[in-house]
């Protein structure tokens, strides 16, 4: 670099424009540490395709037999249906109880608004084990041990902070005085949900839904305590296996889920480019 | 994570704001704040329902649980050889896996914040990529990468560089490995977020006065990076120190960590009162962490502002 005349106007001179490669050699070290993240997502499908009982990769023949297995298997269909329910009472609960909360917090701030916030984040923060234990505990004096209601419930705990935090997030754009002039309009309660606030928290209740149904569906350690014959998640009986072999019966699992993940991400991207002008007008 | 929880109030002071606050008070004004209290009260019931029977509530009985029998049950996990193991084990692994995170998410951040709007997208997409994928399909992934006949070793076996296999699982790199990689989202946003709040001018006036690139990152970006640093720091080192899955999946059975040794003294000796003082002592420390976490973040925001 050539020495800079010491009385050019700095604000007027252009300054020079850091060198390209110092740009490139920054790209080149993030450039493995991408690869380092989409590794395992690479890998899971192609090895999905393994003819023959132990995975490889690469796939020596291509074939689907993994899924034909995989579907072929009641205990594995069932655990996949015992996902879903307890995703489902999850996320209704977690969808709730989150927009009501969210209502309730908005607007004026009062005393003690950032403390029951931080309760309501506390879920997030509380060792899983801990709450495992917790719940273990609790619902074997209800003798609930083993129903995937349980595990529902403890999940739907689970997630209602997200719900709570996406929905706010759609919330801030809300001025409470249209809420308050609605009222002293007349619009009863259900008028004022239908008219104010559903248009304005669409976007944040559908992002918080997704939000819980992924962390109910991915969640291990609670539904490992409370687990039992008869609600065996698909998250538990993928740790139970993996354990002992890796096959592509477990593969095809993963290329499932990784699917849907891809899915809840794609519509999360579109709810999230429609609801933007929305939310921000 | 980063930013999402803030509960900043809404940018007010439209026209229909103004309105209602110079409105006179309006007789009626007693009993309609008495009713927004309930009304109020009313919709943070179901919340206070939820987490006072499914949280409070069973963690209040582990700690009656933990209690019972005047304390013996601490300290008979006290004196379990098993302990200090386990939290060595804990703080080593974690503590890596904070390091690893840390160094890897510094410089992607720094790609993401220096890249052309086309290659941000494609830096993100990879970032949120394992946040979207299953812990376990992650798991699953790395065992197959790294086990003995696993994708790693084939490669290397083809390349020609190892005759028989490397171990790379079951040991505790392959647990850190695995740890870093789940992580290390969390660790981009928040240094990515102190990055973009860096002014530019400061870095061309340092060069401009003839400091080198490395001297620039040295004394300009890394200080000025600093607080998300120290937050990305210690929110990595929480997730961490709670890792169950990993450490079974991929590590050995010396590498049992903290939380799997509270499924341990419950699943494996069938002791709920000691697994019960366990998770008490996990609980107290890791709110420790958090309380430090939550004090950094919001010294954080001042500094920013």
């Amino acid at each position: 670099m050539a020495p800079r005349d010491p009385d050019a106007d700095a604000l007027t001179t252009p300054l020079p424009r850091p060198p390209q490669w110092g740009r490139l050699m920054l790209l080149a070290a993030a450039l493995p540490i991408g690869i380092y993240l989409l590794l395992p997502t690479l890998i899971v499908v192609p090895m999905a395709l393994t003819k023959g009982e132990l995975i490889q990769f690469p796939p020596t023949w291509i074939s689907v037999h993994s899924f034909a297995d995989y579907f072929a298997d009641p205990q594995w269909i069932d655990s996949t249906v015992i996902s879903l329910k307890v995703a489902a009472v999850a996320v209704v609960i977690a969808s709730v109880v989150g927009v009501l909360t969210s209502i309730g917090l908005h607007g004026k701030g009062f005393r003690g608004k950032d403390a029951l916030f931080g309760v309501i984040l506390a879920p997030i923060v509380v060792p899983l084990v801990v709450l495992a234990l917790a719940d273990y505990v609790f619902f074997a004096k209800l003798q609930l041990i083993g129903s995937w209601v349980a595990i529902g419930l403890a999940h739907s705990l689970l997630a209602t902070p997200y719900v709570v935090v996406t929905v706010q997030a759609s919330l801030v754009g809300l001025n409470p005085a249209l809420v308050r002039s609605a009222r002293s309009l007349g619009a009863g309660t259900l008028a004022v949900w239908r008219y104010v606030y559903w248009p304005a928290t669409k976007p944040g209740i559908v992002a918080g839904a997704i939000f819980a149904f992924a962390v109910s569906f991915d969640e291990v350690v609670i539904a490992l305590f409370l687990q039992g014959p008869d609600a065996t998640t698909l998250p538990v009986r993928m740790f139970t296996s993996i354990q002992y072999d890796l096959t592509p019966k477990i593969a095809a699992t993963a290329s499932l889920l990784l699917g849907m993940a891809t899915i809840a991400l794609a519509a999360q991207a579109v709810f999230a480019l429609r609801g933007e002008p929305a939310a921000r007008a | 994570m980063s930013g999402q929880t803030d509960s900043s109030p809404a940018p007010h002071g439209d026209a229909l704001q103004g309105a209602a606050a110079a409105e006179p008070p309006h007789p009626r004004a007693v009993p309609a704040l008495l009713r927004s209290i309930g009304r109020r009260a009313l919709l943070l019931l179901p919340a206070a329902m939820l987490y006072g029977l499914l949280m409070v509530l069973p963690l209040l009985m582990i700690l009656r649980l933990s209690l019972s029998e005047d304390l013996l049950h601490y300290r008979h996990v006290l004196e379990s050889p098993l302990l200090g193991r386990v939290i060595e084990n804990t703080l080593v692994i974690s503590a890596l896996t904070t390091v690893a995170t840390l160094v890897l998410a510094f410089i992607y951040a720094a790609a993401l914040w220096r890249a052309n709007r086309g290659l941000r997208i494609v830096l993100f997409g990879l970032v949120l990529l394992p946040f979207w994928t299953g812990v376990l399909v992650k798991n699953f992934a790395w065992a197959a990468l790294l086990q003995d006949n696993g994708a790693i070793n084939n490669l290397l076996r083809a390349l020609g560089l190892v005759e028989d296999h490397l171990s790379l699982m079951h040991n505790r790199l392959a647990v850190v490995i695995g740890m870093v990689h789940y992580v290390l989202p969390y660790a981009v946003f928040p240094i990515y977020a102190a990055m973009i709040g860096i002014d530019r001018q400061l870095e061309r006036a340092a060069r401009s006065l003839g400091a080198p690139i490395p001297k620039v990152i040295w004394r300009v970006t890394l200080p000025l990076t600093l607080p998300g640093i120290y937050a990305a720091g210690l929110l990595v080192f929480i997730i961490s120190t709670g890792f169950f899955i990993t450490p079974v999946i991929l590590g050995s059975p010396g590498d049992m960590m903290i939380a799997n040794l509270v499924d341990f003294y419950a699943h494996q000796l069938v002791d709920f009162e000691s697994a019960a003082a366990l998770a008490m002592m996990v609980a107290g420390a890791v709110s420790v962490l958090v309380y430090f976490y939550q004090r950094l973040r919001k010294e954080g925001q001042y500094g920013a502002a």
